[in-house]
């Protein structure tokens, strides 16, 4: 069982931030062997390449509407961006790599979440998201 | 009666920061303006760092064709440096910015600019059903394949560059990577496969036989010599298309501009497509005049942007970047600025190309009806043709034994330099000064910049503006028309933030 924790965003625009905080974070950390990291930027659909060949992946990203302020959530993914509008475009990004992964991913098709967070990244929340994506990974239920 | 409206017409898949404004008479648009909403800025992030740092920063301008910015800044850093690139990190420096314009076209046309086939605007269209199969989001089987193929690749760019997008593997006086023999055989592997993919499923032929079309009487008879051609992607794009009536607008300015592209090593078999140290040539056509290109002419005017105005147009050299964004909304209305050559707006990419190396294809289509939205697009489906046969020569002419990918340069403490190259889009220039070991003036002109541009000093429309003059907006809830001929060019305004937002019942993703 392989587990990839692919952390988005822009570590340059508040609100946009926690993705890449919280892989500075896990880099910090000592993983479980089968779970790779991943510093996932804006790269969209270019993450494909990192989405193949992995049994289960975490998404860390920003989020909006889905809780509180402040709340950080594991979703679906896969169920979260079924909903979504989301078109191919110069800047497309990850709902658009959700939609289109069932169709194009080459290999087993991953289990995907995705652990939200909601508002500023703050301390308390890198590290709960941190934590949350390494028990996510490791196949922890229930969370 | 005549009725004259003014709409803002919402388009997708053309970045987030494009606002296009028409006037409507009659459902006709006899008036178009073109704004860009954001404020890059680049240029001020730039000044007074080191003169390297261009290398790392300006590929963060697109995700896009990073490389081409990469290319751009090592270009006017090499001048600087009066570098002596090697042969082989010209080849590779080509190979790789090759691939990102291949990904980068055949994404356009099957994700983005052939989406539009399955709009309902075609729904009595008799290939509509077709066109859905081939092109519907997520699951048409056009969709799947670009995806996957193009994925595949762009791995010759992490082989040669580590990274894509934004590696930062060139430098001055040449290349900073070692690809040893098994990297250079992993990239003719990864080039031999998705030739044989283009061929099979994009042409329907071999790269020869399409290379023998040139006229549009030559391209009736491919079109009806063999339903490999007829049902393959470029050719339902032809019939498509023609039945659609994409070749009878969006004509814009009818001028050209090539700044030249992908440097010929000294000693090679590949031959240029013009004359010069280029393989792409470079030029500017005003209509079928051809004029050879100096980059003197180049300026940017500002008088209908958001910035300080400063009197008709600047060179780049002698560009500024200052922001002005009050007072003045009654005649500013961008935030791009009005590039001009010897004080005319020009279209660039690939139709540019073909044009400028008087392709004869292309001269023939273009010539008998101007520019269009067919034959626009069309120059970027078949541009792999001119470029594939000269990536697999250039990586099969390295011996990685015998070579070296760069050659000590002189430290960069003063000087004045640029990096002019053709990206995905079209004519992508740096222009850069160092003093006292820092960045004192950076410029970047983009080839959507070219495009996107508003009005001049003079009142002269920019070519998307001109272009969408006289289009016939059959339903301006859903202007699929408007749609074709600003993606048509192949527009990217570039893009900065993301987040995943939830909107009432649903969530999507802002970009």
């Amino acid at each position: 069982m392989t587990a990839r924790i692919i952390c988005v965003g822009n570590r340059f625009v508040d609100g946009d931030d926690i993705g890449p905080q919280v892989y500075d974070r896990l880099s910090l950390m000592a993983l479980p062997p089968d779970v790779d990291i991943v510093d996932g930027g804006l790269l969209g659909l270019n993450l494909l390449r990192f989405a193949e060949g992995a049994d289960r992946l975490v998404f860390v990203d920003s989020v909006f509407g889905f809780g509180r302020e402040g709340e950080v959530l594991v979703l679906d993914a896969m169920e979260a961006a079924d909903g979504m509008a989301a078109s191919y475009g110069h800047s497309c990004g990850l709902a658009y790599l959700l939609r289109v992964l069932p169709e194009v991913c080459e290999g087993g098709m991953p289990q995907v979440l995705l652990v939200g967070v909601e508002g500023s990244a703050t301390e308390p929340m890198i590290s709960r998201a941190a934590d949350l994506s390494i028990k996510l990974a490791e196949g922890e239920k229930g969370l | 009666m005549t009725q004259k409206i003014i709409r803002n017409i919402p388009l997708n898949r053309v970045e987030g920061d494009l606002d296009i404004r028409v006037e409507m008479t009659d459902g006709v648009v006899t008036e178009a303006w073109s704004s860009g909403t954001m404020f890059r800025g680049i240029e001020k992030t730039m000044v007074g760092r080191g003169p390297l740092d261009g290398l790392v920063l300006t590929p963060r301008v697109c995700g896009l064709c990073s490389i081409c910015h990469l290319k751009a800044a090592a270009k006017a850093l090499d001048m600087i440096a009066r570098a002596q690139v090697p042969d082989d990190a010209i080849r590779l420096r080509n190979v790789a910015m090759i691939a990102e314009h291949i990904q980068s076209d055949m994404r356009h046309g099957f994700l983005m600019f052939a989406t539009d086939f399955t709009n309902p605007a075609y729904g009595n269209h008799p290939l509509y059903d077709e066109a859905v199969r081939r092109y519907e989001a997520f699951k048409g089987s056009m969709v799947v394949e670009t995806i996957r193929e193009t994925k595949k690749l762009l791995e010759i760019v992490a082989l040669i560059g580590g990274q894509w997008p934004h590696t930062s593997f060139m430098v001055p006086g040449g290349i900073a990577s070692i690809p040893d023999a098994g990297d250079l055989l992993q990239c003719r592997q990864v080039l031999f496969r998705f030739r044989k993919w283009y061929e099979d499923r994009v042409l329907g032929c071999k790269l020869e036989r399409w290379q023998e079309v040139r006229s549009s009487a030559d391209l009736e008879t491919w079109m009806e010599e063999a339903d490999t051609h007829r049902n393959s992607e470029l050719g339902f794009y032809i019939r498509f298309s023609q039945e659609a009536g994409l070749d009878r607008y969006g004509k814009g300015h009818v001028n050209f501009i090539s700044y030249g592209s992908l440097d010929m090593p000294r000693q090679t078999e590949v031959a240029s497509l013009g004359k010069g140290n280029v393989f792409i040539p470079s030029g500017f056509a005003a209509g079928t005049q051809l004029h050879s290109f100096d980059q003197e002419k180049v300026a940017e005017h500002v008088h209908y942007s958001w910035f300080e105005d400063y009197g008709g147009g600047k060179h780049p050299f002698e560009g500024e970047t200052r922001p002005y964004a009050s007072g003045e909304e009654g005649r500013k209305y961008s935030w791009a600025k009005a590039p001009r050559y010897d004080g005319e707006p020009a279209e660039t990419g690939p139709l540019a190309e073909y044009i400028i190396n008087q392709n004869p294809l292309f001269a023939d289509l273009a010539g008998k009806k101007g520019p269009n939205v067919f034959v626009r697009e069309m120059a970027r489906l078949v541009r792999p043709t001119l470029v594939l046969p000269a990536m697999e020569t250039w990586l099969r002419e390295i011996d990685p034994s015998k070579t070296s990918y760069y050659a000590r340069t002189n430290v960069i403490e003063e000087g004045e330099g640029f990096g002019l190259t053709m990206a995905a889009r079209g004519a992508l220039g740096h222009w850069v000064r160092i003093k006292n070991g820092q960045i004192e003036h950076y410029q970047i002109i983009t080839p959507t910049a070219w495009h996107a541009s508003p009005r001049d000093s003079q009142g002269v429309r920019g070519p998307w503006e001109e272009a969408l003059l006289g289009v016939e907006g059959k339903d301006l809830d859903n202007p699929v028309e408007l749609g074709h001929v600003i993606r048509s060019y192949d527009s990217c305004m570039v893009c900065c933030v993301h987040a995943l937002r939830k909107n009432g019942h649903h969530g999507k993703f802002l970009l």
